[in-house]
């Protein structure tokens, strides 16, 4: 899909639809050369970018889940109760 | 089982015994559940954000691999159906409870920017890099943030960016194409960061 991108110059349309590709470094060269190019001069879509990346940042930084201690003997006590277990 | 050079067990790539599992041995569901309880459960749980449900939700996931094992047609990995099964339960108890989530897919089309011949609409403010710093503060939004979302849209941010599971194994746990798992989870973080941006801008900006 974003091949059908190359040769047309990008506009902050098509730079901010295609954010994900080019945060994961699967553009294609010329194009993701051409968003560089945008990104770096556009005074709308640098400090989006910016924050789109900072957004990702911030969910990866996930939120702790504390694992409780008893989790797999309590799993495994309500499986002996209603599963047909072979022994 | 794979044992490393020093000879200790390897349990990161511990596969699970499919003929044991499917003739009902109750050793190998032991090994499953040590294995995936604590990965599964954290992604139960932050969908559910309630410690007991999840307990719950995680024994009766066991309980229906178990009964279902004769159904996985071993067209993806074992754990990516087992946590199919999982995230089904946790969305069908987030559905039946309170907690419902507070926005729905118009309100993700709205939270997306507004162009005028390729052009923003209105031009994104700076974000103040002191409110940024904020640890607690800024994980409480983003969070608050999260739990908004449509539970489709949450789901394939907790899966993909949080527990960083392929966009692929992700299509498969939601029965849903990998296009699908990529438009969605780009729409997410756009309304995510259009939710934040209120809070993280220069007070003197949003104050004016």
């Amino acid at each position: 899909m974003a091949k059908t991108l190359l040769g047309m110059a990008p506009n902050c349309k098509k730079v901010t639809s295609f954010l994900a590709e080019y945060v994961e470094g699967t553009l294609p060269e010329k194009l993701r050369q051409q968003f560089d190019q945008h990104i770096g001069m556009c005074k709308c879509c640098g400090p989006y970018f910016e924050q789109y990346r900072a957004t990702i940042g911030m969910i990866k930084e996930g939120k702790e889940v504390a694992i409780p201690s008893e989790l797999v003997e309590h799993t495994m006590s309500f499986l002996r109760k209603n599963a047909d277990f072979k022994h | 089982m794979t044992e490393t050079a020093r000879g200790h067990i390897d349990k990161t790539s511990l596969e699970p015994d499919l003929e044991a599992l499917l003739a009902g041995d109750e050793k190998a569901f032991e090994l499953l559940v040590a294995q995936e309880s604590p990965r599964l459960f954290r992604i139960i749980h932050r969908i559910l954000g309630d410690e007991e449900e999840s307990k719950n939700i995680l024994q009766e996931t066991f309980l229906q691999a178990f009964q279902r094992m004769h159904t996985f047609r071993r067209e993806s990995k074992f754990t990516t159906w087992l946590y199919a099964i999982g995230i089904n339960l946790a969305r069908g108890s987030l559905r039946k409870s309170k907690r419902m989530t507070s926005l729905d897919d118009a309100d993700v089309e709205r939270l997306q920017p507004s162009f005028s011949k390729g052009m923003f609409v209105e031009s994104p403010q700076s974000w103040d890099p002191l409110k940024l710093a904020e640890r607690t503060d800024r994980h409480k939004f983003l969070h608050q943030a999260i739990d908004k979302l449509p539970e489709d849209y949450k789901a394939i941010v907790i899966l993909r960016d949080i527990e960083e599971h392929s966009t692929e194994e992700v299509a498969k746990m939601l029965n849903i194409t990998g296009g699908a798992v990529r438009v969605r989870l780009h729409r997410a973080r756009v309304a995510l960061r259009t939710m934040l941006n209120t809070h993280f801008q220069y007070q003197s900006q949003s104050s004016k």
